[in-house]
């Protein structure tokens, strides 16, 4: 598996989680908001079921109060639990217990000092509970704390009721109420008449309560967990996988979906806009794609043809060398070296007869393809020229006035071009707007030759050039180059120039023109370093030997 | 680099260019020619600052050349001595007025 696809099928998981992530957080949400709505039912449903429980049993306390005839409150104490009166009394509580649902009814009279003990002076219970009741006069210790405020605030506060509520909550036995009255005559309190209720009734109810409103919450929740999930998988999840699964197919397969993402997700919302921006992306993809095979087919064409160009260009020069094996009387030798696949330079060396030798160098205003189109054109009629026997002058001329004829780009050539009589060493030029050449006599050093320059051929109509002669000592040798050579520049723009150009060529030493032109490329070279060569870079060097003796003999 | 401030009327225009001439600026110099040229019969080419003036730059200063012999005069003035020689050695001396 590669790690392309396992990023997929993570990316698939993280995808399904979305919609349990939504769950979970709906549930959270849900399971708070019920809780919450349940603590107020609860809380609502018990105060009034309390209050309810409440009233109840203060009703029973009254009524009780009412059989107990405060002002004979030392009568019965006094009684022992024995006198009819006071088994009247009881048996009519004991009944009141029954007809009112109390728990307990009992009066009591506390310790006044700290109420931390009660005196129980009737007490009587529900048929239906089993608890013993105290008999008279029992004393005990006050329950808690609480029922010590209660009793004090009865007795000192004034109170005309008290309630203590003991709420266990869910445990359905002991939560109870305890109604309490004070009994009064004359202004004296003289007991407590307490009514007890158990509150399992509210227990059971609330309990009740309790689970109906959880099982409709839990029913409720689930029903909209599952409706929501349902939603998110319909609207959400279904088309999102439809719109995963179609990138991955792309990502993997790179072909036009069969069927649009539009067409299947019509949703109109974000998601439905993602669709389209998905198609509309696989469309320019594709058309992007299929415009850049074009351009790369395109341009490997024209690479296959700028190299055929480059070789055709390379063929037009003379490159075997040595160009003339049989010759010892003179050694040429020459390079053109282009900018880019086809350059603008060229050379060129041939007999016109048996002892004249036509050389020429030139260079193309501008590079590229345009230069070495304008080159051919310039180098054929140059040659065509020069085959026909005219002077340098005159071949120049004519080449002029027939490139003037073709050319509305102002395009144009510099070039230098020579005749060596091969016999005497004489030779004719003209140059139509070149470098000067660099000529070194026998025994000197190389000098540059200002020689006489007429303007640049293919610029203007009707320009004249004029011959010019000199004569070659044997053991001269001639240097001819074209710009790219002194224009050559480093990193900084600066340029070779032609000072280091004769320097270069003078370190060369008696040599052959090879070993010449080597050595003035390595100067170069050395001097530009990392920059990007700019121009065409071209140079041309005869050596002039003369005739041997030997070869006198021969001819 | 190349920087070219021109001047003058319509009739006449003073173009000062700075800097190098060569491939890269040349096309630049193009465009400034073919949107002035019309209707200038006195064009002067300011080169005191010109550093260098490749074969590309020579192209352009021949085509200004040609449009103003049917329409009026161009002088180049104020080559360095670099400059000069570029001139000389292409022949660009014998068509083009130099003061």
């Amino acid at each position: 598996m590669t790690s392309a696809d396992k990023k997929i099928i993570t990316r698939k998981k993280r995808g399904q989680s979305v919609i349990f992530k939504s769950l979970f957080g709906l549930f959270l949400l849900l399971f708070t908001y019920s809780s919450i709505i349940s603590m107020i039912g609860y809380r609502s449903f018990t105060t009034a079921m309390l209050d309810q429980y409440a009233e109840g049993a203060f009703l029973t306390a009254n009524s009780a109060a009412d059989e107990l005839e405060p002002w004979r409150m030392d009568e019965y104490a006094e009684s022992m639990g024995e006198t009819k009166r006071y088994t009247d009394v009881l048996n009519a509580l004991h009944d009141l217990c029954n007809t009112q649902g109390a728990t307990f009814i009992y009066v009591i009279q506390p310790d006044t000092t700290d109420y931390a003990h009660i005196r129980f002076l009737f007490s009587a219970a529900n048929d239906d509970v089993k608890y013993k009741v105290y008999d008279f006069g029992y004393l005990r210790e006050t329950t808690n704390h609480e029922y010590r405020i209660k009793y004090r605030q009865l007795y000192e506060g004034g109170s005309d009721r008290e309630l203590v509520i003991r709420d266990s909550g869910y445990i359905e036995t002991d939560s109870h109420i305890t109604a309490m009255i004070p009994i009064r005559w004359e202004g004296e309190t003289l007991g407590i008449l307490c009514v007890q209720r158990q509150m399992d009734k509210l227990t059971q109810a609330r309990n009740g309560y309790l689970i109906r409103a959880l099982i409709a919450l839990i029913l409720l929740a689930s029903l909209m967990i599952a409706g929501q999930g349902y939603y998110l998988n319909r609207v959400l999840l279904r088309p999102l996988s439809l719109i995963m699964d179609e990138a991955e197919r792309y990502a993997k397969e790179n072909t036009p979906a069969k069927t649009k993402l539009s067409d299947e997700i019509n949703t109109g919302d974000e998601i439905g806009q993602l669709a389209d921006t998905i198609d509309q992306m696989e469309e320019r993809i594709e058309e992007y794609v299929g415009d850049l095979t074009k351009i790369t087919a395109e341009k490997e064409r024209m690479n296959t043809e700028l190299s055929v160009a480059t070789r055709i260009q390379e063929g037009m020069l003379p490159s075997r060398f040595p160009a003339f094996p049989e010759r010892s009387d003179f050694d040429i030798y020459a390079a053109m070296d282009p900018a880019r696949e086809v350059g603008g330079d060229f050379y060129n060396f041939f007999f016109t007869d048996d002892d004249h030798l036509c050389m020429m160098i030139a260079d193309v205003s501008g590079k590229g393809i345009p230069a070495a189109l304008y080159m051919m054109a310039s180098m054929i009629l140059l040659r065509d020229h020069a085959s026909s026997g005219m002077t340098p002058a005159q071949i120049l001329q004519d080449t002029n006035e027939a490139l003037i004829a073709s050319n509305d780009q102002e395009m144009f050539v510099t070039v230098w071009l020579g005749v060596l009589e091969v016999s005497t060493g004489k030779v004719i030029a003209a140059n139509a707007g070149h470098e000067y050449p660099v000529l070194r006599r026998p025994g000197g050093q190389f000098e540059l030759f200002k020689d006489c320059h007429g303007f640049v051929l293919g610029g203007m109509e009707g320009m004249k050039y004029r011959d010019y002669e000199f004569t070659l000592e044997p053991g001269s040798m001639l240097f001819l180059y074209t710009d790219g050579l002194p224009e050559a520049s480093d990193a900084e723009k600066a340029m070779f120039g032609t000072d280091r150009m004769i320097a270069a060529l003078n370190g060369a030493g008696e040599t052959s023109p090879q070993e010449v032109l080597r050595h003035m490329r390595a100067a170069v070279d050395g001097f530009v370093k990392d920059a990007e060569q700019f121009d065409d870079l071209t140079m041309l060097c005869v050596h002039y030997i003369g005739r041997t003796d030997t070869e006198e003999g021969t001819k | 680099m190349l920087n070219i401030k021109k001047d003058g009327t319509d009739s006449a225009l003073t173009m000062t260019l700075e800097g190098r001439l060569d491939t890269t600026t040349a096309p630049q110099l193009e465009e400034e020619l073919a949107a002035n040229l019309d209707g200038v019969t006195d064009l002067v080419f300011e080169i005191s600052s010109l550093e260098y003036i490749s074969s590309a730059g020579l192209r352009v200063l021949l085509s200004a050349q040609k449009i103003m012999n049917k329409q009026g005069d161009m002088v180049v003035r104020g080559a360095t001595d670099e400059v000069m020689e570029i001139f000389e050695v292409t022949g660009f001396s014998d068509i083009l007025t130099i003061e």
